[in-house]
């Protein structure tokens, strides 16, 4: 939306530059005037932007070269040793590995998920708005909260999702089932929010579409597959994107599900809880802060590469 | 927390109205449960005995956390007056520099000496030449039975007590006559099979009863022996391919229900106790021929502060030797006072089932005196989850016992990353 209309004005600007270059004159007096009273408005936010984002970031680029321990002293410069060492960690690939597992199985679950509730929440007609509510509600629950309460219901033994189905597996202490028993509490806790993001673009589509192609014929199926579906493309694609985002950053429910261990036979150890580890048990910041870097570098890659493919079906669409 | 929270902030405001000509002394320990409630019993039995010291006690989350706070803490040098560690940890916790040195002769003031000490426990606290760790007691891994079970398999003795075991094949064969005659449904034994701090404190307790050992003196050469870490292994495994262990199941909980059997540390003698169980606990059974069970021990450490010193030091070192002298409240939670003359009293001997397995103390299994070492540490980190997949199955013991030696290899070169040294250059000079 915003690429499409810079593009106008761009094409405007090449048309009439004469117009243009007055038109710039004014934007700028108006842009200087806006940053004197508008900056002071943002200057709180940038302060503690800075303080709290900015710097350490920064700060950390500068400890990943170095062999800086928790105790903040006497630190000396490691060049990329920590780098070296990180990428011939297998502990570290194998977390990273933990992590990329666990997204591959919350995405397309959650995905699918989230739009069938949509549409069952858009459909539905009786008690329209106690079906979102009990869709998103969880949504709103801490981490601490949801991840606790799985971890009580996952219980060998005493659990109740043993007990309803008359199993007796032990999710949360075997190392196949305790990463399944994470997917399952991160689903329920948070997919009320692509839920949204699905209900309103369902909302969006134009009520005129359903009814041409009723007239043409087109059953309830045929209606999905081929207005809806195509409609929603866009929000799937934030959709997913957001989910990649989110689940390769697992820690939290993890951690609070295996007790603050890194699960059965290391089966949870999330990247995040590695590097928290390194930090944390063997006091290593330096080798922390490196390991935080690749994070981020990975991260990056991710929602560029996102942009990348979002743009070129922009274009080939076009 | 929230309400810890409160109440600290409750104390220090009624501590600077009433603490003008006292000493304070600012405490952090780490004990919750009824651990804390018996430490709070034992501040206040000293805040009775010694008004002039102003005792402000902190209780940190046990736990990696507590480390790094405590390390945190010392280097910004706004360290308590006094604090608790494991034993283990202090290796690693760059003493000399995060950790000041016990006054020897302060402590022998408030009648707290060497010869009162098992020698190799004291030991432990000494690093280059200097104490810095002072024991209050050791809590060890113990084999934790029901007597009216064993009673029925006839695996009693005359003394009321489980008849002794000396060999793997006879360890197995109480198992199976235990589990001839117990309730069904249930484990015979909890080991707790998931556990990586479990598993590897009964991998140290029967690698040690086979008389292996982790490094030379010198902390240059590893000399881990795979083949007693496979016989070790394959012994820890066979608990679960014999059908002894539900894996997964809640060990503790089991054992109240009626199973035989539970391996578990000294720490849940007041639970076991306190659900009328009439049950006893020795030290892990010397399956592999000689007795050695796992042990760690709380210590009291001095943060490094750059000017420690005066009235308050001298406070520290009374609160600290006051306490492991009267740590008789402290046996009410399982641990073994590391005060001897307390072990002889007439007090302590009446105490069930701590009378059972007092000897433990003469029989200590420990971590290897390096920095990576200790409770919840790296060493414990990294082998923990090893030993569980071979109990689990998930993993051959044999070659689970190369991984290990491995991980040992890499850990030996490995720095200190709070001095940059190695175990080899320093830190575990005794």
């Amino acid at each position: 939306m915003t690429t499409s209309a810079h593009m106008t004005t761009g094409a405007q600007t090449a048309v009439a530059p004469a117009r243009a270059r007055t038109a710039t004159a004014t934007a700028t007096v108006r842009r200087r005037q806006g940053f004197q009273h508008g900056g002071w408005f943002v200057a709180p936010f940038l302060a503690l932007f800075a303080l709290f984002v900015i710097w350490p970031l920064l700060r950390g680029v500068y400890l990943s070269f170095t062999d800086a321990n928790i105790s903040g002293d006497d630190a000396s410069f490691v060049g990329l040793d920590n780098y070296r060492e990180a990428l011939n960690d297998p502990a570290m690939w194998d977390a990273l590995g933990n992590s990329a597992y666990f997204t591959l199985l919350v995405v397309p679950c959650i995905t699918v998920l989230a739009l069938l509730l949509a549409l069952l929440a858009h459909n539905i007609e009786r008690g329209k708005w106690l079906w979102r509510l009990c869709f998103f509600v969880p949504f709103l629950l801490p981490s601490t909260v949801a991840a606790n309460m799985f971890q009580w219901l996952f219980t060998q033994g005493i659990g109740l999702i043993n007990e309803t189905f008359g199993l007796d597996t032990p999710w949360l202490t075997d190392k196949s089932y305790a990463m399944l028993a994470i997917v399952i509490e991160t689903l329920w806790w948070t997919v009320g929010f692509s839920f949204l993001l699905y209900l309103a673009a369902l909302q969006g589509i134009p009520e005129h579409l359903y009814e041409a192609a009723k007239l043409d014929g087109a059953n309830a199926w045929h209606r999905i597959v081929h207005i809806t579906l195509p409609m929603l493309r866009n929000i799937t694609g934030l959709v997913i994107a957001l989910q990649i985002l989110a689940s390769l950053q697992l820690f939290d429910q993890a951690v609070v599900m295996m007790d603050f261990s890194p699960g059965p036979e290391l089966a949870t150890r999330s990247f995040v809880q590695y590097t928290l580890e390194q930090g944390f048990t063997s006091y290593r910041v330096g080798y922390a802060s490196a390991m935080s870097i690749i994070f981020f570098v990975i991260i990056a890659v991710v929602a560029l590469a996102r942009m990348w493919l979002l743009r070129n079906r922009e274009e080939s669409g076009r | 927390m929230a309400g810890s929270f409160g109440f600290a902030a409750l104390g220090t405001g009624a501590d600077a109205l009433a603490s003008n000509a006292r000493t304070r002394v600012r405490y952090w320990n780490l004990f919750s449960g009824g651990d804390g409630a018996n430490m709070i019993a034992m501040l206040d039995a000293f805040r009775t005995a010694d008004p002039d010291i102003d005792v402000k006690d902190s209780t940190l989350q046990w736990g990696n956390p507590f480390y790094t706070k405590l390390a945190m803490a010392a280097a910004g040098n706004r360290a308590p007056d006094l604090g608790v560690m494991h034993m283990g940890r202090v290796t690693g916790f760059s003493p000399g520099r995060l950790l000041d040195p016990w006054d020897v002769g302060l402590l022998a003031k408030y009648g707290v000496r060497e010869q009162d000490f098992n020698p190799k426990l004291w030991q432990r606290g000494i690093i280059d030449g200097k104490l810095y760790a002072l024991p209050l007691d050791i809590h060890v891994q113990l084999c934790f039975y029901r007597k009216d079970v064993l009673k029925k398999a006839d695996l009693l003795g005359d003394d009321g007590r489980m008849i002794p075991v000396t060999s793997t094949d006879e360890w197995f064969d109480v198992l199976k006559r235990a589990k001839a005659v117990q309730k069904k449904g249930l484990q015979t034994i909890g080991l707790w099979t998931n556990d990586q701090n479990f598993q590897w404190w009964f991998f140290v307790a029967f690698y040690t009863q086979l008389g292996g050992r982790w490094f030379n003196d010198d902390n240059t050469e590893v000399l881990f022996d795979t083949d007693k870490a496979t016989q070790v292994l394959e012994f820890l495994r066979r608990h679960v391919t014999d059908g002894y262990v539900i894996p997964g199941a809640p060990t503790g909980e089991q054992f109240v229900n009626g199973a035989p059997f539970t391996w578990e540390g000294n720490w849940s003698v007041p639970v076991f106790s306190g659900a009328k169980l009439d049950y006893g606990a020795t030290p892990l059974p010397p399956v592999f021929g000689s007795q050695a069970t796992h042990a760690e021990s709380h210590a009291f450490v001095l943060p490094h502060q750059s000017d420690r010193g005066g009235a308050t030091n001298e406070g520290a070192h009374e609160l600290a030797a006051y306490v492991v002298k009267h740590a008789l409240q402290w046996a009410a939670g399982g641990h073994i006072p590391a005060y001897t003359p307390t072990l002889s009293t007439a007090a302590y001997q009446k105490l069930t089932p701590q009378n059972e397995y007092v000897g433990a103390m003469d029989h200590q299994a420990t971590e290897p005196k390096v920095w990576f070492a200790g409770s919840t540490g790296v060493l414990a980190q990294d082998l923990g989850p090893v030993v569980v997949s071979s109990t689990m199955g998930s993993a051959r013991p044999d070659k689970v016992a190369g991984t290990m030696k491995s991980h040992l290899t890499k850990l030996l070169a490995s720095k200190n990353p709070m001095d940059g040294r190695t175990a080899a250059q320093g830190g575990a000079v005794a």
